[in-house]
């Protein structure tokens, strides 16, 4: 009897621990028209000081008194199995995360991501139609973008005089083709350039998934929810088979990392490279004579598909904080064109319209190459971005196939090395079927 | 052979093979006072400028020290350590004495929770440890940090082979003498096993001076953040540091370097051999 | 009756004795036993469970009972049992190697020579450096166009592709592994060393032994209990390696580096498919004791203290 009695109020303790659980979970909350008091911990891949975010914390905290920042900093590489940890102990820590854009349908149907829906979704104009659809899964919004990115072609006058080759015409009209530059950066090598020519990051899916795309292929994955693998056709094979060949050939080098590219352009050994406006900030302080132009297409291809995708930010659904977090993720996305772009002095490209009109005003954009940077990151972003596939399976598609193209590279056959990641992907997305 | 010969000889092999060993090194401390991108540049192809530098600076170390604190990160690291090392030795101690030297029912069964307790890889167990952990309310501390460098069982199979070793009669005749077992344990075993404290404290403090995945899930304060996981931060989304990477790997290897370089001066030569003249 | 009377009160010392043995025991272990069962056998025993659940990736997600899905699963997938076999042959080449070369080192490092801390604590310096930090630099070093290739090609031979080709990737690694694991092993084994006794070795020398002799029936033979640790531990340092493959080749090139325990972490960690890493580490633990169960066997210790 007593036994029972206790059993039977364990039982009822549970059941209203749990509910109370549930009710935390899906609180009701909006964005506050007056500021809550509350202290905020962001979990976050860029250190305050080492990566220029402090003036921005600054500008929040003069605006925002009453909601006081704890900034956390994870390694970029370790940020996502950090973010899997934290928020499954259900502690509420962090309330607001830095999240990889392709990753967000997965943060999302995982239970790791707070829905933004009511609150945000009446910003949508305010951004790059691209940028702002990163934040959508099953018709939900999930995260808003804080930064957007895409890609140009940076050379080295130097190495290019050198070589008796001409300048890139940073027209977009005059937009280079793959088979040209690679004709023109084995003339660069054999000139004298160490390498010539490097994609920024070699061997990932968000620098070359726009070449089978541009042939007409699809990104990677079809069918429901896209998990299922679709990158065996005709066009991945033939962008992967030129792929394999730069660096056969020895125009692209192999054993380079990706962290690698930047310092081997500054120090002025790669001819012609494919990187993002980020790199602009650090070419304009080194001595290399540089200059820029549209990212190349194929000569026979269908479109000049070119990559994007940035850094969205989402809030943690076990948060106890969420009005405050909301006041935060309006204030560095959405107002004044968002206050990361706003104030961060070393400047990413920004993903609201907006935003963009502060961010071609920084001293980056001031120089002629800026000013030509400027009217390609403009056409770019509105024209021909292409988003990273959208899957809950996204983490495993984006491992196997890195891997599959880092063996393309090392001299695999491109049709054998992405019929083996396809059947290796199958595998790894049964657990979602 | 000669005895001068043979120990000339055996001097050149020693050099060689320390060699090999330390030239890598060499060139990670060489490499930490360069410019980042100058030890990009010089990677590859090579050149006399891989291990001649043309520039050297400290920048490194100012830049990981001001804007990463890790001189915070390695002060927490060292507490951590020191503690670990502490309370792990003398549980090993207290544990391995008791392995080695007593014969009771369940003797080999506990034997094999030791050795089963250091197969099972920590990265299995780490998710719902850090979740068991935060409700403890021991997320964010140092205890938090410091309880699984404790239980080494790595620690205690080392001390008990050493123990073993030891000849029983010492036991015997100190056990005659009217001897306590603490003071059995603490006065004869573990004065006699110098060596194998030295790498036993050498197990649990690289254990912990390296850890990287625990701090990283447990703590997320940054003022509370260990070494390792200040210098996983020199590498980033779009770049690495190298420079400060090498800086940084250099400050943590001096501390357990000289200490293992300090710790065999003076305990290294206490052996059983030498004990028996 | 006589002998009763003067047996018991021995009996009853001895006994008395026996009490006081068990009770020392208890108080020594009883430490060692709750860290041990709380931080490590309780969470293994809820991590093996956790391989008998099948979930949603992430933690948040209930996970259902699901038997000995994980495992079908995992033994059906032909990539898995390749990597399972990857990680065997590697952990007979690797122990064998690293122990007899660190035995090596260490007796090498306990002769009369010049110099002999020094030596020993270069020897030793690779275990302190950060393994992020040398997994870098022997990738800069191993560069297809990097210094080793140029001293290769400067001594005449050929051009080594190393971490690019999925023929020479796991041989790198394995180098790597054993320039920090050498140094390591060779401290525990200088402690070994030096606990046999002098006299042995002098009394071997006046019986005119050859030191290949005096190695194998003197050093060897009363070295057993420290090479059973220093093999054990190594074993279990080898199997749970990852980081050198995570940073360098991620498992590459054509999975040619992809050991068990970077794919359980990659699984638990990459993809936060938790049970079945679980899974995959429940696997890998199981191999290890039959490895481990083996050295014992191997170097079975002498009953001489008992």
């Amino acid at each position: 009897m007593q036994l029972r009695k206790y059993m039977k109020q364990i039982v009822a303790g549970i059941a209203i621990l749990s509910v109370g659980a549930l009710s935390l979970a899906a609180q009701a909350w909006s964005i506050p028209t007056t500021d809550p008091t509350a202290t905020i911990r962001i979990l976050s891949i860029l250190d305050p000081k080492n990566d220029n975010v402090q003036p921005v914390i600054d500008a929040f905290q003069k605006e925002h008194p009453t909601i006081t920042l704890k900034w956390q900093v994870v390694p970029f590489d370790s940020l996502n199995s950090t973010i899997d940890s934290h928020v499954a102990n259900k502690s509420g820590d962090p309330d607001v995360y830095w999240a990889d854009q392709p990753r967000i349908s997965a943060l999302a149907s995982r239970g790791e991501a707070e829905e933004l829906t009511a609150a945000f979704a009446k910003f949508t104009s305010n951004f790059d139609p691209s940028a702002y659809n990163a934040g959508l899964y099953d018709g939900k919004l999930w995260a808003m973008p804080i930064a957007n990115s895409t890609q140009l072609l940076f050379y080295n006058k130097d190495l290019l005089k050198k070589a008796g080759l001409p300048f890139p015409s940073p027209a977009i009209a005059d937009r280079m083709t793959w088979e040209d530059l690679t004709v023109k950066a084995a003339k660069a090598h054999a000139a004298g350039a160490q390498y010539g020519f490097a994609f920024g990051q070699f061997d990932r899916y968000y620098q070359l998934e726009i070449l089978p795309v541009q042939l007409g292929g699809s990104v990677g994955a079809s069918g429901p929810g896209n998990l299922t693998p679709d990158f065996t056709s005709k066009e991945w094979v033939d962008a992967f088979t030129w792929y394999g060949k730069l660096f056969s050939s020895g125009v692209s080098p192999r054993g380079v990392t990706s962290e690698e590219t930047d310092p081997f352009f500054l120090a002025g050994k790669t001819a012609y490279m494919v990187q993002g406006p980020w790199f602009l900030a650090e070419l304009q302080s080194s001595k290399v004579n540089w200059g820029v132009a549209p990212q190349p297409k194929f000569a026979n291809g269908k479109s000049a598909a070119t990559p994007t995708g940035s850094w969205s930010l989402a809030i943690n659904p076990f948060s106890k904080e969420k009005a405050a977090a909301a006041v935060f993720v309006k204030w560095m996305t959405v107002d004044n064109g968002g206050g990361y772009i706003k104030y961060r002095s070393n400047p990413e490209l920004a993903a609201s319209v907006e935003g963009k009109k502060i961010y071609f005003q920084k001293s980056v954009f001031a120089s002629p190459e800026g000013k030509n940077a400027v009217k390609i990151i403009d056409f770019e972003t509105s024209n021909t971005a292409v988003n990273r596939v959208s899957t809950i399976g996204y983490i495993e598609f984006e491992g196997i196939l890195n891997q599959a193209f880092a063996d393309i590279r090392n001299g695999a056959d491109a049709k054998t090395a992405l019929e083996s990641a396809s059947s290796q992907l199958t595998t790894a997305w049964a657990k979602y079927k | 052979m000669g005895k001068s010969t043979r120990k000339s000889v055996l001097t050149v092999v020693a050099i060689v093979v320390s060699m090999f060993f330390i030239l890598p090194a060499l060139w990670i401390l060489i490499d930490s006072f360069r410019p980042n991108l100058e030890i990009m540049s010089t990677m590859t192809p090579v050149s006399w400028h891989l291990i001649i530098p043309e520039k050297l600076t400290i920048e490194n170390y100012v830049a990981l020290i001001i804007s990463d604190r890790f001189d915070l990160a390695l002060f927490n690291s060292a507490v951590v350590c020191l503690a670990s090392v502490a309370a792990g030795l003398l549980i090993s101690v207290m544990a391995a004495y008791a392995l080695a030297v007593y014969h009771f029912r369940g003797r080999n069964l506990i034997f094999a929770v030791v050795v089963i307790s250091f197969l099972v890889p920590f990265e299995a167990i780490a998710i719902p440890l850090s979740q068991l952990f935060t409700d403890w309310g021991l997320g964010n501390t140092m205890i938090g940090l410091i309880l699984p460098g404790i239980g080494n069982g790595l620690a205690i199979f080392n001390l008990r082979q050493f123990f073993m070793g030891i000849p029983v009669s010492y036991r015997e005749a100190a056990v005659i003498d009217g001897a306590s077992e603490p003071r059995i344990l603490f006065s004869i075993y573990a004065r006699m096993s110098g060596p194998a404290l030295v790498n036993s404290a050498l197990l649990i403090f690289l254990g912990q001076w390296t850890a990287y995945l625990w701090p990283l899930l447990l703590v997320s304060d940054n003022n509370l953040q260990v070494a390792p996981v200040a210098l996983a931060r020199t590498f980033g989304e779009h770049s690495a540091s190298y420079g400060e990477n090498f800086a940084g790997a250099i400050l943590l290897s001096l501390v357990p370097a000289l200490a293992m370089f300090i710790l065999q001066k003076t305990l290294g030569n206490t052996s059983i051999g030498s004990g028996e003249k | 009756m006589k002998a009763r009377h003067s047996v018991a009160p021995a009996d009853r010392r001895r006994h008395h004795g026996k009490r006081q043995e068990n009770f020392w025991a208890t108080l020594f272990l009883a430490p060692a036993l709750v860290a041990l069962v709380v931080l490590r056998i309780a969470p293994t025993i809820s991590a093996i469970w956790s391989s008998l659940l099948r979930g949603f990736p992430g933690g948040i997600k209930p996970a259902t009972f699901a038997g000995l899905y994980n495992y079908r699963h995992l033994f059906g997938d032909v990539n898995f049992i390749n990597t399972i076999g990857r990680t065997i042959v590697f952990n007979l080449i690797i122990n064998p190697l690293q122990i007899f070369l660190a035995l090596l080192v260490a007796v090498l490092m306990i002769q009369r020579i010049r110099g002999a801390n020094l030596w020993r604590m270069l020897i030793f310096v690779p275990v302190t450096i950060p393994i992020v930090g040398s997994s870098i630099a022997w990738g800069a070093m191993l560069n297809p166009q990097g210094p080793v290739n140029a001293f290769i090609v400067a001594l005449g031979g050929a051009h080594q592709p190393f971490f690019t080709s999925p023929g020479q990737a796991l041989a790198c690694i394995i180098i790597l592994a054993s320039w920090i694991g050498i140094g390591y092993w060779m401290v525990f084994l200088i402690a070994g060393l030096k606990a046999i006794p002098d006299e042995l070795y002098e009394a071997a020398y006046l019986d005119q032994a050859g030191p290949i002799r005096v190695f194998f029936q003197i050093t060897i033979p009363l070295l057993k209990r420290n090479l059973l640790f220093v093999l054990v531990a190594d074993t279990v340092a080898n199997f749970v390696l990852f980081v050198p493959v995570q940073l360098l080749t991620n498992g590459g090139p054509q999975n040619s580096t992809t050991l068990l325990m970077f794919d359980a972490y990659r699984t638990s960690y990459g993809y936060g498919s938790r049970n079945l890493g679980a899974a995959e580490v429940t696997i890998l633990t199981a191999i290890m004791l039959v490895f481990v169960f083996f050295q014992f066997r191997l170097l079975r210790e002498g009953r001489d203290s008992e």
